[in-house]
């Protein structure tokens, strides 16, 4: 059985569907996040984990419990918001031992274990600072003890890079990362970031419009998108509504160009209309080694990225984009010049249309 | 420039003026007591009547009371109006407002009505005064409560105690309360003064307080209301910068925490 089960939660708010048929298990030490635009109901769904809000339908389990109307101050959980959430008129030490003198552990236990967090958010000493006195990203770090300090069986984080300049998000994200593989905590992360989600889950779960769009690893949400909405959203990517020409042989075609595509098209019939997607790095020029599928058109723009060249590409009426790796010896073609590019037949992903 | 800077100058010595004038020309009379020279035999004999320590013990005591049950009252509602129902806040805002387009003698014999006769009889106790003062007082409070919990992020703070195991009285006792201390204090300070100073209700229900000595007194001696008078304001003046003194402490430790 999973750790953490979320059994087909659904919240509403008057008129308002947050979330909606959420169904979710989580295992034990594993990091889930959830990725979404703002307002699909991430946090919504993390706020219900954590009991701030109770389900319209559905149950939250705890490690085989059912903690759906359990109140947050006795749920074995830890929550780290995405800012500014450090009580301002305590100290580090006071901060990160609130929880554990609000169960009466004994004075040397507390300053014991404050001393083990500090250590283990590699910030020795800062006991008795301020957090005002602390940067953003060490609130943060300060935030993360306080919510491991009490050994929470599940922990729970909302955003809480978004206030961060980037530098500090990528170093800090892997620390947390670190952390939580150390400890072994479950662990549900919310973000709207792709690269974010991408970089430290073990599993991630799209969001959109209230509800779950598709659940899977990094490299599964990456490489097979199952939704045009998930495709969109995670990476850059080059859709288009394509016909089908033959079932069969997987061949279709839009804008005057012929593709085919190594997905099954099961349940469609010739003459049908459906979204494929190829993702920019699959794309290559014809010139450098040709693969199943040929695409002629004409170079519109080139944009230098550091390590990587974007180039798009027009087919007809839509614009492709296609990334190459930067090297100095790379030669570009000319705005306007005409081109061939290429992919392979696995490169070009079907989508599933978007429910009704 | 120059000239706008003229014009601001002489408004604003004029205002001085038109304020101070009164304060020193009472002090001035004050101090004639004895014939020929100035003194503070006002000031002395003031404070040797005992009906004086009476009455301004008893306002003393109300202001106190008016202050405790405020709190009680204001902190846990402002709280819970930021926290769970802020759409509900210009409402209460606008009831806290009622004592401004209310005269307090209209409040007054409404309370005499209300709590005169059956069934429930209150007008031999201090109650009705109190809980007049409390309404009174509440632009003052409910204010400086709201100011202070809208400058921290109440909804983020408590959630944080909550998770971590925090019941209420943790939370309203050592997080929400030590937070918001420099504005709850500055409401305390301006109910003091105001508690101090009036003289309507205490009048109409009949208890002693320091402005209605004042004003019976008044109607019989020459020198020291005046003197008495000085005092009040000194006493609405030294709460005024206790509220000052204290803000621009709570400002400093605001700039620090967002200037990081
Ligand atoms: N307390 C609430 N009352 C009414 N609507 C809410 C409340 N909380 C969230 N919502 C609505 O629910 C939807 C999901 O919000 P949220 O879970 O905060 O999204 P996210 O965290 O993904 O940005 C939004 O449309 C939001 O306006
Ligand atoms: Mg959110």
């Amino acid at each position: 059985m999973a750790f953490l089960e979320i059994n087909n939660v659904s919240k509403y708010f008057g008129k308002t569907t947050a979330v909606k048929d959420f169904d979710l298990k989580v295992e034990k030490g594993e990091l889930v996040s959830f990725l979404g635009p703002s307002g699909c109901g991430k946090t919504t769904t993390l706020r219900m984990v954590a009991g701030f809000e109770v389900p319209s339908e559905g149950q939250i389990i705890i490690d085989g419990k059912d903690m759906t109307f359990t109140p947050p101050n006795q749920r074995p959980v830890g929550m780290v918001f995405q800012a500014y959430a450090l009580f301002p008129n305590m100290t580090v030490a006071g901060n990160i031992g609130f929880g554990l003198k609000i169960a009466k552990k004994p004075k040397e236990e507390i300053e014991q274990r404050v001393k083990e967090m500090l250590e283990l958010i590699h910030m020795p000493g800062f006991e008795n600072r301020y957090p005002h006195q602390l940067s953003g990203g060490q609130q943060q770090r300060v935030a993360l003890a306080r919510a491991l300090a009490m050994h929470p069986e599940v922990l729970l984080l909302d955003e809480p890079l978004s206030a961060l300049d980037a530098k500090i998000r990528v170093s800090l994200r892997a620390e947390i990362r670190a952390i939580q593989q150390e400890l072994g905590i479950t662990t549900i992360y919310v973000t709207h970031d792709q690269e974010e989600a991408l970089s430290i889950s073990d599993r991630v779960v799209v969001m959109n419009n209230a509800r779950i769009e598709q659940v899977g690893t990094p490299f599964q949400i990456y490489n097979f998108p199952q939704t045009e909405f998930v495709a969109q959203f995670v990476g850059t990517l080059n859709a288009v509504l394509a016909e089908i020409v033959d079932v069969k042989d997987g061949l279709l075609r839009f804008d005057g160009q012929q593709v085919h595509t190594a997905d099954k098209l099961e349940g469609y019939r010739n003459g049908d209309r459906i979204m494929v997607a190829i993702r920019p790095e699959r794309l290559s020029f014809a010139h450098e080694g040709r693969k199943a599928n040929i695409l002629t058109g004409t170079i519109k723009n080139i944009t230098f990225l550091g390590s990587i060249v974007r180039i798009q590409v027009k087919l007809g009426e839509s614009v492709f984009y296609m990334d190459t790796f930067n090297n100095p010896y790379l030669t570009l073609p000319n705005i306007g010049d005409p081109t061939e590019i290429t992919c392979s037949k696995e490169a070009v992903l079907v989508l599933q249309q978007q429910p009704a | 420039m120059k000239r706008v800077n003229l014009f601001a100058w002489i408004i604003f010595i004029l205002g001085i003026i038109y304020f101070f004038l009164p304060l020193f020309s009472t002090f001035e009379f004050s101090l004639r007591m004895k014939k020929g020279v100035y003194s503070f035999e006002a000031y002395r004999v003031a404070f040797q009547d005992p009906k004086f320590y009476y009455n301004f013990g008893y306002s003393v005591l109300w202001a106190v009371l008016t202050i405790l049950f405020s709190l009680i009252l204001v902190v846990p509602t402002a709280y819970w109006v930021h926290w769970r129902l802020p759409k509900a806040r210009p409402i209460v805002e606008f009831i806290t407002l009622m004592p401004f387009v209310t005269p307090a003698v209209v409040l007054t014999f409404g309370l005499i009505r209300l709590y005169g006769s059956p069934p429930l009889v209150l007008t031999s106790t201090p109650i009705p005064l109190i809980a007049g003062y409390i309404v009174l007082s509440l632009p003052y409070m409910f204010r400086s409560v709201d100011a202070g919990l809208r400058a921290i992020d109440i909804r983020t703070l408590t959630e944080a105690a909550l998770s971590l195991g925090a019941g209420w009285g943790t939370i309203i006792t050592q997080v929400i309360f030590p937070n918001i201390r420099v504005a709850i204090l500055s409401g305390v300070f301006l109910t003091f003064a105001i508690v101090m100073g009036e003289f309507v209700f205490a009048s109409l229900l009949s208890w002693p307080a320091f402005a209605t000595y004042l004003e019976e007194i008044g109607s019989m001696r020459a020198y020291t209301p005046q003197a008495l008078s000085l005092m009040s304001f000194f006493i609405t003046w030294s709460m005024m910068m206790l509220i000052q003194w204290l803000g621009r402490g709570a400002g400093r430790a605001e700039e620090i925490a967002v200037g990081h």
